[in-house]
Parts: structure tokens; C-alpha cells; sequence
């Protein structure tokens, strides 16, 4: 509709005469303002709606492909852990299922960026929430507080952190993990380089290091794997259970979406008070004799 | 419309009185006025037989489209007022003042657990019992607030999900107080003065705090989170209520004043009289309505802003950060009481640092170091660090700034008691803890209480000015349209009875 339409469909139109016809233009012009005004109000929010993770068909997750029992890749292209079936179970929680979940590998390098870019939905990936981190991304969870903890071979007297005083501890580059034993515990653990966790297990077997320390959960999932090899010298590694600090697995997801976190938080909160976490717990962890907690974490809160 | 202009000539009167109009009586001899309709030789077809033909009846049209105008332009009005309304009870009588409650029930548990362990760090040292006996009594009071604030948790639960979590937290409340009465009774049984307790009493100490700690405190905190959702939906779902009523208030209103407008100008023109008083007047009194209305539910949307966000919002976000305080604050009566786990202890009051305020910092020392240096708060993340970057209130600067001056001496006490830790005299630094109990941190906290204190005069302020903008609206809604109607059926009424 032109101006020239409303100021002729206008009630005043028809008068003959100019200043009529103007104010009818005026009025229509103000009218079709106003009315443009409230649709652009109720677009804005339906948008906003149908952005959050809560109302999506389909979910892209991005997952780990190199942590044993909690995020891997299996041979035959699929993957497999605690992380994937939490991930799924949360997918499961959020209405989407078989499918329409699609499965898509980060790193600590790139999961950041992903979730900004929108080439991910969600981030389950042993993903520590920390304050530096939740000014990018929105967190919900955690659905599990990781402690970070020890890994030592069976016969090992090694007992707690303060132990690895001139031991050889594994120290895999980019991780934060052997700074909190030599930095913040000030423990003078002799530094053995590697090139992943993977490297930390050969080396620990074969008694190049003495010692492994990470989140007990990928510990856990490292044990499993050593074992299922046949435990290598000195029996087959074990979690000295002495955790030296509280890492909260965060679900992520493009940062404002509350209502998404609000979701996926109550996802979690079914899936421990239904026994489904505490059965996912058991599945990968109670092999490997991990001290686990079954009870929901307390979250980070999603405004 | 461009029909207005017809040729006066004689002929039959006027048919009768469109739908929706108070029939008129028909005069035999038509007056010899214009407008007069075209013959009914020719029928008309399509939207023009919506058109009335005669003047008398487009003149009656008119007024009954001002008539309708006029109630839609009351009914949105109605219905902004009622959403405001509902907003501000909402937010600032309902779940509001409740959220802010329940937030109570984590620092509550928190005192609870923190108190048994002072009384077990007490044990039975002579000089030391009063002090036990107070560590109960404070125990026993804690025990009861949090009774209270889980009872309103719970009724706020809005689903199955929620009222679970209340009913678990009910049953971990009692398992917790029977570990408790075990570890004071052990306790007891076993003589020990102050410091570390037998192992034996650690024991059950530790399952104790453990569930508090793992249980309790996680679903306690999660249900705070859930009630905050409530209000920030109620919040959203209200102020866009209000917004788009506002625009419905004006839309409805300009369209009311251009009908208005139109039968001036009909009348005007049909009936050569420059000027019709009376819908002169209703038009200004639209003009007023509209304008005050659209004002007042301005102010409204205004004011449940501020309510939510320099109130509610900054409380909430406070008050999370004195219930993790206090759980940090804990964490350092842990550390002494129990030296196996006290890495962890360590590591874990750290982590509670720095999510209150956060700095990067390798160690709880540097950690300490770093929050020293003032000035650069407002760059730093965490609880406080947010709320010192957000919009200030009057005198929030300096609530803020004594905030920080008294974290930073929390900061340095910590240091202090872990420095004579970690050179052997851990005694010494219970002795001392127990002979200054809290004390910087006592400090800290009623800094901290008067920083959410002033938020809460905001939020109150907002409030009673949220209820004092819709109070009367509901008369002075029906009282305007009463005055409108009788104004512009004075105004065409005259002119109407020209044609009797």
C-alpha cells in the first residue's frame, strides 16, 4: 500500500479539499507505523523463540574423538562414551532423537568457535566451565563435577599429590592439568613431555613416568583401556583417588540462550532423579573401581 | 468515499437506520437539507452497498465507528493496565520476595554444616565449652530458617521435576541431621581439645559434609535457579505485554481520533457549521487519554525494568554470591579440621574465590595477591566484577567499594592462616580462627548485606511506584469512556434531529 492509497482509503478522504486529504495521509501514515512498529515487535520474538535449542528438530553436537570411556571415535565411524551417551540422552530429554541428532568432532581448540559460528548446537565434550568461558558461551550443567585426581601403575606407592615430589610425571603440551600439581600445589615432579594422553598411558606402562594427572573421568577411561590391554608392568594402572580439584562438565550453547540452558538443565536434573545418569555412571566408570558421585551438580545458573 | 458529494434534490426520506444505530422515527415530508440519497433506480453493487447513501445514516455510521473505536481503544487500555499490574504483583509481592527467600535455604545449610564442624574443631577444650554450646545454638537456629525457606521453595515448585527436587532435599535434610547427632555424640564419647578430631568422628563427619556438600547444596542452589526462571519469564511475558499494549493504546487511539476527525469534518461540511463543540471536546479528551495512558504504561514497563533489573537481578545475583561465600568461607574451617583432604579444601575455596570475583591466577596464592591491588574491579568477572560493571545506583559505588576493601582483608586473613599451615603450625591457626571467629569475614558479609540492602531499596522503590502508576485506572478507564460517549452523542444528536 502506497501513502497515496490510505490517504484516499483515509475517512476523512473524498472532501475536496487539500488539508483533508493531507491529514488523512498523515493519520494512515501513522497508523501503518504503528501497526509496523507491532509486527516488527512480534517478529523479534518469534525469532528469539526459534533460535534456542530447546525448539529445535534437529541437533548438531559436537563431541571428543580421543578420550577413552568419555568421548571417542570407534572404527566404525561412530562414536562412543559417557559424553555421547549423555549427549544423547539430553538430545532424547529435548525431543530429538535417532536421526535427527548428528554428531560433529571439536577440540579445546575449535568448540569455542563453533558454538559462536552456529556450526554446532550443543557442546558435550568434557567441557570445564570456568568464569573466562561463560563470558563466550552459555553453560548449561554441569552434569558431572570431574575432579582432577592421579594415575599410577598397580604397584605404585603413590598416594596423593604431594607423593609425585621428584617423581616423573606425565606433561601433555596445552594441557593445564600438570600446572595445577607443579604450579598451584608447588609439587617439584620432574616433567616427562607427551604427546597426548594416549602417549601418557604407553609411557606409564612402560615406566617411562611414574605418574598421570587429569580429570579422573578421562583417567578412568585410560585405566579401562590399559586393562582391557592386560595392564602392562606393574599391574594394571589405578586412580589414587585423592582429587585435587572440582571441574564442572558443562553443556554448551550459544551464549544467551536461556531458555536452551533452562532445558538442558532440567534434562539433567531428570536424568539423575530417573537413575539414567547413575546408570550411564555405572556403565563406563564403575569397571575402572572410580569413586564417583551419583548425586545432580549444583549448576551455574543460566541468566 | 468520494459519494459524499451528492446533488441535493427532493424525493423520498431517508431509508432506514443502518444496523447498530437507535432507530430514528421517519418524518413523512423530508427536510430540504443535502445529502439527500441518489433514487433507488439504480442498485448498487459490491462494497458500495456498505456505503450508507443518506446523510443522516452515514452520520449515524460515523458514530457508531467512533463508538466502536472508542471500545477498542478502552478494552487495550484495560488490558495493558491489567498486565502491568500483574507484572508488578507478580515480581514484587509473589515469587519475587519467595526467590529471594529460598536463596536463604543454601546459606542456611551452609551454616548449619559450617557450625557442627566449629563445634567438632571444639571437641571438649575446658575453657572452650561456652563457645560449643553457642556453635549448637546457632546450629539449631540455622536448622530452623532452613525448614522455613525449604517450605517455600517447595510451594513455588511449578512442576514435577521441581517438586521432586524439594521432596529429595526434605529427606537428604533428616539424613543429614542423624549424621550430625552421630558425630556430636562420638564426639563427646571420644575427649579431645581443640583441633582435629579422632579419627573416628572425622569419619562420620565426612558423610556428613559430603552429602551437605554433594547433595543438599547442589539441589538447594538448583532450585533457586528454577524460581529465578519463574520470575524472569513472568518478567519477560509481562513487559512485553506492556509494550505491545502501549502500541495497541496509540494505534487504537489514533484511529479513534481520526473517526472523530471525520465526523467534525463531515459535519463540518454536510451541515455548514464550521465547528461542533462537543466533538471538539471528546476530541481533545481522546487526544488526552491517549496520551496519558500511553505514558503512564510507559512508566510502568519503566518501572517493572527497574524492579527486575536493579532489584531483583542484582539481589539475586548477590545473594548467590554470600551463599557461596559462606560455603568458601567453611571451606576454611575444613581445611584445619580435616588435613587428608585438605588439598581439596584448598582447591575448592579457591574455585569459590573466584567465582564471587574472578581472576586468572595459577594458585590460591597468586590468586590472593591479585585481588589486592585495587581499582580494577570492574574488570574482573565473577559475581562481583559483573555487578560492578552493571548500571549504578545512588551510592552503590560505595557499597561496592567497601565490598572489595573488606574481600581484600578476607583475602589476606585466608593467606595468613594458610601461611602458619603450610609452616607446621596448624594450632596455631585454629587457635587463632577460633579466638577471631570469622572475623574479617563477618565483615565482609555485612559489607555485602548492605550492597543487597540497597538493591532492595531499589526494587521496593520500583514496586510502590509500579502500583501507585495503575492505582484508580480502573475507574478512570470506565469514567473516561462514560464522558467520551455522552460528548459525541451530544455532539451528532442535534444534528440528527434535523432530520425529524
Amino acid at each position: 500500500m502506497t501513502r497515496n492509497d490510505v490517504g484516499k482509503g483515509g475517512f476523512a478522504g473524498g472532501s475536496g479539499m487539500r488539508e483533508r486529504k493531507t491529514r488523512g495521509r498523515r493519520i494512515g501514515a501513522a497508523v501503518l507505523a504503528a501497526a509496523s512498529v507491532l509486527g516488527a515487535t512480534a517478529c523479534g520474538i518469534a525469532a528469539a523463540e526459534e533460535d534456542s535449542v530447546a525448539d529445535k528438530e534437529h541437533l548438531v553436537i559436537g563431541v571428543n574423538k580421543d578420550q577413552p570411556g568419555v568421548g571417542q571415535r570407534t572404527p566404525a565411524g561412530g562414536y562412543e562414551g559417557f559424553d555421547i551417551d549423555i549427549a544423547r540422552e539430553v538430545a532424547k530429554r529435548l525431543r530429538v532423537t535417532g536421526g535427527n541428532v548428528t554428531f560433529k568432532e571439536v577440540t579445546s581448540g575449535t568448540r569455542q568457535q563453533m558454538i559462536k559460528d552456529g556450526d554446532v548446537d550443543l557442546v558435550v565434550a568434557s567441557y570445564s566451565i570456568t568464569p573466562d568461558r561463560k563470558a563466550e558461551v552459555t553453560f548449561a550443567g554441569p552434569y558431572y563435577v570431574a575432579h582432577q585426581d592421579v594415575l599410577v601403575r598397580g604397584d605404585s606407592p603413590i598416594r596423593n599429590v604431594r607423593d609425585l615430589k621428584d617423581r616423573n610425571l606425565c606433561k601433555v603440551e596445552g594441557s593445564v592439568s600438570y600446572q595445577r600439581v607443579t604450579k598451584e600445589k608447588g609439587v617439584a615432579a620432574r616433567l616427562v613431555p607427551a604427546t597426548g594422553y594416549a602417549d601418557c598411558l604407553d609411557k606409564l606402562t612402560g615406566r617411562a613416568v611414574d605418574a598421570v594427572s587429569t580429570d579422573d573421568l578421562i583417567l578412568a577411561g585410560l585405566a579401562a583401556q590399559a586393562a582391557r590391554r592386560g595392564g602392562g608392568q606393574g599391574g594394571p594402572p589405578r586412580i589414587v583417588n585423592a582429587p585435587i580439584s572440582d571441574e564442572g562438565y558443562g553443556i554448551g550453547m550459544r551464549l544467551g540462550d536461556a531458555d536452551g540452558c533452562v532445558a538442558v538443565n532440567k534434562a539433567i536434573t531428570g536424568m539423575y532423579q530417573d537413575g539414567t545418569a547413575q546408570r550411564l555412571l555405572h556403565k563406563w566408570f564403575a569397571p575402572v573401581k572410580l569413586n564417583y558421585t551419583t548425586t545432580v551438580p549444583q549448576f551455574e545458573g543460566c541468566e | 468515499m468520494t459519494a459524499v458529494h451528492q446533488a441535493p434534490s427532493a424525493g423520498p426520506p431517508p431509508p432506514g437506520p443502518p444496523p447498530g444505530t437507535a432507530p430514528v422515527p421517519r418524518q413523512p415530508a423530508a427536510p430540504v437539507l443535502p445529502g439527500r440519497p441518489a433514487t433507488r433506480s439504480e442498485p448498487r453493487t459490491g462494497a458500495a452497498r456498505l456505503v450508507p447513501r443518506t446523510v443522516a445514516s452515514r452520520v449515524r455510521a460515523l458514530t457508531v465507528l467512533v463508538l466502536v473505536a472508542l471500545a477498542g481503544l478502552l478494552a487495550v487500555t484495560w488490558a495493558a493496565v491489567g498486565d502491568a499490574r500483574d507484572g508488578v504483583r507478580v515480581i514484587g509481592q509473589d515469587a519475587g520476595p519467595q526467590v529471594v527467600a529460598t536463596g536463604d535455604l543454601y546459606t542456611q545449610l551452609i551454616n548449619m554444616d559450617a557450625r557442627l564442624a566449629d563445634a567438632l574443631l571444639i571437641g571438649r577444650t575446658p575453657n572452650l565449652g561456652p563457645k560449643r554450646d553457642q556453635a549448637l545454638a546457632a546450629y539449631d537456629d540455622s536448622r530452623r530458617k532452613a525448614g522455613k525457606a525449604l517450605l517455600q521453595a517447595s510451594g513455588l515448585a511449578d512442576d514435577d521435576t521441581e517438586e521432586r527436587t524439594a521432596r529429595e532435599l526434605l529427606d537428604a535434610v533428616a539424613r543429614y541431621e542423624r549424621l550430625a547427632g552421630q558425630a556430636l555424640l562420638l564426639d563427646q564419647q571420644t575427649p579431645h581439645t581443640a583441633g582435629t578430631p579422632p579419627e573416628g568422628v572425622l569419619k562420620v563427619y565426612r558423610q556428613a559434609t559430603d552429602l551437605m556438600k554433594l547433595d543438599l547444596l547442589p539441589k538447594a542452589y538448583n532450585l533457586t535457579l528454577d524460581n529465578g526462571t519463574l520470575v524472569r519469564h513472568t518478567y519477560e511475558n509481562k513487559q512485553n505485554a506492556v509494550s505491545n499494549g502501549r502500541l495497541w493504546v496509540l494505534l487504537t487511539g489514533i484511529i479513534l481520533l481520526a473517526l472523530l476527525g471525520a465526523l467534525q469534518l463531515f459535519l463540518a461540511a454536510r451541515f455548514r457549521r464550521m465547528f461542533n463543540p462537543a466533538l471538539a471536546l471528546a476530541t481533545v479528551a481522546t487526544l488526552v487519554l491517549v496520551g496519558v495512558s500511553f505514558t503512564m504504561l510507559g512508566g510502568q514497563a519503566d518501572q517493572l525494568r527497574k524492579a527486575k533489573e536493579d532489584g531483583f537481578d542484582s539481589i539475586l545475583a548477590l545473594s548467590r554470591a554470600r551463599a557461596i561465600g559462606n560455603s568458601a568461607n567453611a571451606d576454611q574451617t575444613r581445611f584445619l579440621l580435616d588435613p587428608v583432604r585438605a588439598d581439596t579444601y584448598e582447591q575448592v575455596f579457591l574455585s569459590k574465590s573466584q567465582t564471587i570475583l574472578y581472576v586468572k591466577a595459577d594458585s590460591l596464592a597468586q590468586y590472593s595477591a591479585a585481588v589486592q591491588t585495587p581499582g580494577k574491579e570492574r574488570d574482573y568477572l565473577g559475581f562481583l566484577g559483573t555487578e560492578s560493571s552493571r548500571t549504578s545506583l545512588p551510592g552503590q559505588d560505595r557499597a561496592l567499594g567497601s565490598v572489595f576493601t573488606e574481600y581484600r582483608a578476607y583475602q589476606r586473613d585466608d593467606s595468613a592462616m594458610r601461611a602458619l599451615v603450610a609452616g607446621g603450625q596448624r594450632q596455631q591457626a585454629i587457635t587463632s580462627r577460633l579466638a577471631r571467629p570469622d572475623s574479617s569475614f563477618g565483615r565482609y558479609d555485612v559489607a555485602l548485606s548492605g550492597l543487597i540492602g540497597l538493591h532492595q531499596k531499589a526494587f521496593d522503590d520500583a514496586i510502590k511506584k509500579g502500583d501507585d502508576g495503575t492505582a484508580g485506572w480502573n475507574i478512570v478507564i470506565p469514567a473516561a469512556g462514560l464522558v467520551l460517549v455522552a460528548l459525541v452523542l451530544a455532539g451528532v444528536r442535534p444534528r440528527l434531529s434535523e432530520y425529524r
